[in-house]
């Protein structure tokens, strides 16, 4: 079977800026695959590419084998997206939305009743059916996209931020039920910014910044890169930092003393303990308590994301978009559309006002 | 071409103007009434109809109005739904949801086009009938006039999808019908016959297309068309079904470009 997602040195440029840079990845069919990175990393243009929202300007991109220019039916058919905004048919009530979306993908009008109660049922709003999305809470429309993306029964659900700004019930339902479907078979992308959630549900994460891989890897692979700080309670005051650095050998990057606190930082703080304790009992410390900090994912992205020298545009379009709070989107489609969210949210409140002064055509 | 996708796009789009008729239906017929009350009834009566002496014929002002309104409300709703179909459906993004389907372009294309189509086709029923409380109507070149009011609504409504995929606001569109199309149809021969205008004016109207589909529409329904007084005599009679054939072909070309723009994405993808 071909890979769920395969793209090969894949390109979106926007002008003069470039939001996928020969972008190589794959996700193989059943993964639990994470896509990590800062506002702007490219990941929301990523996913628009596989898509259809987003045309690519160079590389290649396929879902399941199918390349998604050339065969777009085919590719488009695979995939369930809930995406990070809240786009959804406001004019009919939200059972009918999803039948008409079972319908574009080829489901018969009788089938998909069927399939909208059940999603419906299983995101926790069925007994909202009837209502039209716009009265519906920020919670209830998270699971409507999630219900919305699963009633074409997707080999490839995509999950944009599935998580941003709901609360923490919402949050552990939406787990359990994506790792179930993911254990039911469906492939899962998923986008994030919490790095707790990456932990917990992906087998795989990529960790993306300004449109390029950084690297990919496991959740554990990843922590193992980290640096582990082993903290020291000494029975009596600590010596100069440089002592203690002269005492240790060089797996110990770096020092820092405290009264009778010491701070190490070591590669893997779990194997590296009991050479520390030799080596400071050789010296003649006597140790009264000790801990291990382990890295935190969190850490390691920012390391690997850490870039003192972004561009001045770069770093002030990131700005505005996190402005917009937890939901912030991609800088890329940003630069494209020429404004923040912040501002097409305002226009578009002038506009619903306007319309409703017009009526509907 | 009818697949279950596609079937399930053209009910989406009918359905939400259909649930509408405050919105969608009424605006129109409440104008038409007032148009024929106000221009045929009570004005109608102190106006000679335009074509009597020069056809011959006596139609009466109110019953020459009639193929023009159709036509003006035809195209009118035909162009609005499909650009506000499209507009609306960019601007909140919904219109994600068949973008991301596997509906072809074309599918996506045509059933948007036939929805809106089928709502300029209502609309101008409604005025027929409206019009027909006025005054007694009988259907002279019955296939020739369906033919037509499909093409010329087809036509709109593929013009309306452009329209959708070029606006940036809601302005745009009002700007769109407002300003170009009803001008055009006002000036095509809706309210007066070609041949009340001075030579030179008839040749200038010549040149706007709208001349040709109020014109073949008012063959269609009244038999009479104004190509027979002003164009040359020698294929003066074959000047209504050669406009139907140039229409025919202009939809064509139009939805070709629909389909293309959708393809490429123009105002639709990043």
């Amino acid at each position: 079977m071909p890979p769920a997602i395969e793209t090969v040195d894949l390109v979106k440029d926007y002008g003069e800026l470039r939001a996928l840079n020969e972008l190589s990845l794959t996700v193989e069919e059943g993964e639990f695959f994470g896509l990590l990175g800062p506002n702007g990393a490219g990941k929301t243009t990523f996913i628009n590419t596989l898509v259809g929202l987003v045309r690519k300007s160079g590389g290649k991109a396929q879902v399941f084998g199918y390349d998604v220019e050339a065969d777009y039916q085919q590719a488009r058919n695979a995939i369930g997206l809930a995406p990070q905004e809240f786009n959804v048919d406001r004019f009919f009530p939200i059972r009918e939305v999803l039948m008409h979306k079972a319908g574009y993908h080829g489901i018969p009008e009788d089938e998909a009743g069927e399939r909208a109660d059940e999603v419906l049922k299983r995101v926790g709003i069925y007994d909202k059916r009837n209502e039209r999305f716009d009265w519906l809470s920020g919670g209830m429309k998270r699971r409507l996209l999630l219900a919305r993306a699963l009633v074409t029964d997707p080999d490839l659900l995509i999950l944009d931020e599935p998580t941003a700004g709901v609360d923490v019930q919402l949050r552990h339902d939406l787990w359990d039920l994506v790792t179930e479907l993911n254990e039911e078979g469906t492939t899962i992308l998923l986008t994030t910014h919490y790095i707790e959630e990456a932990e917990r549900l992906c087998d795989r994460v990529a960790i993306m910044n300004e449109g390029h891989k950084v690297t990919v890897a496991t959740p554990d692979d990843l922590k193992r890169r980290g640096t582990d700080t082993i903290e020291i309670r000494l029975e009596s005051t600590s010596p100069a930092a440089t002592t203690i650095e002269s005492a240790l050998g060089e797996y110990a990057h770096e020092v820092s003393t405290s009264g009778d606190q010491l701070e190490i930082r070591v590669d893997d703080g779990g194997s590296t303990v009991p050479q520390v304790l030799h080596d400071l009992e050789a010296a003649g410390h006597e140790i009264a308590d000790l801990e291990i900090s382990r890295t935190s994912l969190e850490e390691i992205f920012v390391d690997l994301t850490r870039q003192e020298d972004r561009s001045v545009t770069r770093s002030s379009a990131s700005s505005a978009s996190g402005s917009g709070g937890p939901d912030g989107d991609d800088v890329a489609s940003e630069a494209a559309h020429g404004q923040t969210q912040e501002q097409e949210r305002e226009h578009e409140h002038e506009h619903e006002q306007e319309r409703e002064q017009e009526g509907v055509a | 071409m009818l697949s279950v996708g596609f079937r399930a796009l053209f009910k989406r789009e009918l359905l939400r103007f259909i649930r509408r008729p405050k919105n969608t239906f009424m605006p129109p017929a409440i104008t038409n009434v007032l148009y024929f009350a106000v221009f045929g009834m009570i004005l109608g009566g102190r106006i000679d109809s335009p074509v009597e002496d020069v056809a011959g014929v006596d139609f009466g002002y109110i019953l020459f109005l009639i193929p023009g309104l159709v036509v003006l409300g035809t195209i009118s709703n035909a162009f609005e739904n499909a650009s506000f179909s499209i507009f609306h459906g960019r601007w909140n993004e919904y219109i994600h949801e068949t973008l991301t389907s596997p509906l072809s372009y074309v599918e996506m294309v045509v059933a948007y086009v036939s929805a809106s189509a089928v709502r300029g086709l209502i609309v101008g029923i409604i005025i027929a009938v409206i019009g027909r409380l006025f005054v007694p109507i009988s259907i002279e070149n019955g296939l020739f006039l369906v033919a037509t009011m499909v093409v010329i609504a087809a036509l709109f409504a593929g013009l309306g999808i452009i329209g959708g995929l070029v606006a940036r606001d809601f302005d745009d569109l009002t700007v769109m019908n407002q300003f170009i199309l009803r001008p055009l149809v006002f000036f095509g021969a809706v309210f007066y016959s070609l041949t009340m205008l001075e030579p030179i004016w008839q040749a200038v109207s010549l040149l706007n297309p709208m001349v040709y589909m109020v014109d073949s529409v008012r063959y269609g329904l009244l038999g009479y068309s104004d190509m027979f007084e002003v164009a040359p005599a020698a294929y003066a009679e074959f000047v209504p079904l050669a406009s139907l054939g140039v229409l025919t072909l202009l939809t064509v070309v139009v939805l070709t470009i629909d389909v293309y723009l959708f393809k490429i994405g123009y105002g639709l993808t990043d």
